[in-house]
């Protein structure tokens, strides 16, 4: 793992937004991701989880620059992104993709299926003859299986787990070396929600596409990711192997995040212990000015509220807490 | 153990523009009291139309039809009420007082333009003869039990105050404002974070047990499930397909569709296994088989799962499942 390439690395990347305060309170500022770190390899996919409101589709729709980063830097194959224009720029957009949540939203409901999936091509221009687009396009809906005589048909005439489909193959259309997975299972059925899932997993074998897979459904999220990234506030607290994250915990707000996850078995989810979570997340526009977790942290000193602790290595994982440095 | 709701042979069909939709096909369940009665299923099969028959909540063009529909012993089968009038005022008294509803969405549950207090003691007015003095004391009460901070200045809040789980809390204080004896949960936390998520699942299970109510618990959640439900009835296109007590669902399931169901999650505490997602899509209620409604995605299926539905097998006092491999293998042992 270890010898991978970095395909996609962030230096300190930061995402503010300005908002209206009301009337004779000006304009207040929204840190929605702040002074993130964290680097993507090729072939792997990083889950990034935290709850609602924590930044991490922010984080996501940044780095593929759908908004643009207000400090930090992007590095894409070791080309900062935020400097890209023309050519370069669109050869960045072709190779990142992003699959969205819903399914319903994301296809335009007036075109057919065999456009939608041929629009990225004529626009990057690719495979030159339209006989050979059609071709790709049928070969594109085999590979997350659909039928090639779907093609003239309308995204209303597809179920949920079917429109996602469409989603992956449209996205499979530039073959792209990146996609930004934005929460892709959420809106769909638990027995479709595996299926989508052994698709993703099967075109990452096959091409060695690397994901970034953005999710709150934390024991989906394990079951795909090599490594787990868990944001909370605009910030990383914690990274690592998935194995290592979800087994042995460090962060006080990563053991509480995962010590909530139902566990489907009868006994073991009834007799679970859960760590009491008190209170709720902070506002980012008025974010503590110590440790983002500090507000609600279990294990809270008083060095927590007034500095920041940084990520930094610790033993297998690294991990953003004062008490765990001694 | 008594049983709180009885229902026999209910079926809900919708007339629609491009036929009849028959969202619940001939399911018969019972709530004992005090337990929590899981209800799985995917989107479409039926779960919550045949809960919300049971809350007369259903719009007037449902037909529906049902042998027996007993709360508490009482006869709410709106079958039984040729006088629509009759059956709305029997339904008026039990709604919101004996048997109350926690819908998925708390943002649009909840009037925008209304108090948080208003709100919670709407049900409290319409039921009891409490004073709006003694109301507003309840209401307060309740928002302390379901743990709002500050309820003295929350109370004259307004829904956009509070947060997604501050609002779900809310929902939860007014279905239990008359302490009733069947709360029926639709999703509750679909909506919430993992972390709101279980915060909500321990006040059910901690409301539940204080007041000695039965609680029905719709979801898609497995793990949901698995921490919170008694029994759990698995339903597919429109039939209870299994119906078992935790243990016999999640240890020894039966029906091809809960197999595969529990195929394709995965728990986090195990090691990672290849997902065995069950191949293609529910069937359509337009045109339901005449078979079993699992048959096309089924691996195990036989001629006659296309052409009959099977009677459900008695596997234990609490087990039943209705697939046809039950009788063939009963004819194998013979």
């Amino acid at each position: 793992m270890d010898q991978q390439k970095v395909l996609v690395a962030l230096e300190d990347v930061s995402t503010y937004f300005t908002v209206s305060g009301g009337m004779l309170r000006g304009k207040r500022t929204v840190k929605a991701v702040d002074g993130v770190s964290l680097e993507i390899r090729e072939g792997e996919t990083l889950g990034l989880v935290g709850e609602s409101g924590c930044g991490k589709s922010t984080l996501g729709r940044t780095i593929v620059r759908l908004n643009e980063p207000t400090a930090g830097r992007i590095l894409f194959e070791g080309k900062d992104v935020t400097e890209l224009k023309g050519e370069a720029l669109a050869q960045f957009r072709r190779e990142t993709q992003m699959i969205f949540q819903d399914p319903y939203a994301s296809l335009d409901p007036r075109m057919t299926i065999g456009e939608i999936i041929r629009e990225p091509m004529v626009i990057h221009g690719l495979y030159g003859t339209e006989k050979q687009r059609e071709e790709k396009v049928v070969e594109l809906l085999q590979t997350v299986g659909l039928k090639p005589d779907h093609i003239r048909r309308y995204p209303h005439e597809f179920s949920g787990g079917q429109r996602q489909r469409i989603s992956i193959a449209r996205t499979l259309a530039l073959q792209p070396k990146f996609i930004i997975c934005d929460e892709p299972i959420s809106a769909l059925d638990v027995s479709i929600q595996a299926q989508i899932i052994n698709i993703l997993k099967r075109i990452q074998r096959e091409t060695g596409i690397a994901y970034l897979f953005i999710a709150h459904d934390l024991s989906m999220v394990k079951h795909i990711s090599h490594r787990i990234a868990v944001m909370y506030l605009g910030h990383i607290v914690e990274v690592g192997e998935s194995d290592t994250i979800y087994r042995t915990p460090m962060h006080p707000y990563t053991k509480a995040l995962l010590s909530a996850i139902p566990i489907p078995d009868p006994i073991r989810g009834k007799n679970r212990h859960r760590i009491p979570l008190g209170g709720e997340i902070p506002s980012p526009i008025d974010p503590p000015a110590g440790c983002p977790f500090c507000t609600r942290c279990p294990d809270a000193e008083e060095r927590c509220f007034t500095q920041r602790p940084q990520l930094s290595q610790r033993g297998d994982r690294a991990v953003a807490c004062f008490a765990l440095e001694e | 153990m008594d049983k709180i709701i009885d229902v026999e042979k209910l079926s809900v069909t919708f007339p629609t523009e491009q036929g009849r939709v028959q969202a619940v096909r001939d399911v018969s369940f019972h709530v004992n009291e005090g337990e929590i009665l899981g209800i799985v299923g995917e989107s479409g099969s039926g779960k919550s139309v045949s809960m919300y028959s049971l809350m007369g909540l259903l719009p007037g063009t449902a037909e529906i039809s049902c042998e027996r529909m007993e709360f508490e012993g009482k006869d709410i089968n709106v079958c039984h009420f040729p006088d629509g009038k009759e059956y709305a005022a029997v339904m008026e008294g039990i709604r919101g007082n004996r048997m109350a509803m926690i819908f998925q969405d708390p943002m649009t549950f909840l009037n925008p333009t209304m108090k948080i207090g208003r709100q919670i003691c709407e049900p409290i007015l319409n039921h009891t003869g409490l004073s709006k003095e003694e109301a507003r004391n309840k209401a307060l009460e309740l928002m302390a039990m379901v743990g709002i901070p500050s309820p003295e200045t929350r109370i004259d809040q307004y829904p956009f105050e509070f947060s997604g789980g501050m609002r779900q809390r809310i929902i939860i204080a007014i279905a239990l404002a008359n302490q009733p004896r069947l709360i029926i949960a639709d999703e509750p936390t679909t909506a919430l974070d993992v972390t709101i998520q279980a915060q909500v699942l321990e006040l059910i299970k901690y409301v539940k047990d204080t007041m000695n109510s039965s609680v029905i618990l719709i979801t898609h959640d497995l793990g949901v499930v698995a921490s919170l439900c008694d029994r759990i009835n698995i339903m597919y296109g429109g039939k209870i397909v299994e119906t078992g007590t935790d243990r016999e669902i999640f240890y020894e399931p039966n029906h091809p569709y809960t197999k595969g169901l529990l195929s394709c999650i995965c728990n986090p505490e195990e090691d990672d296994r290849e997902l065995t997602p069950i191949p293609g899509s529910p069937p359509d209620l337009l045109m339901p088989p005449a078979g079993c409604p699992f048959v096309d995605r089924c691996g195990e299926a036989m001629k006659i799962c296309k052409l009959r539905m099977p009677e459900a097998e008695t596997l234990s006092p609490t087990h039943r499942s209705m697939c046809w491999l039950n009788e063939w293998k009963k004819r194998q042992e013979k």
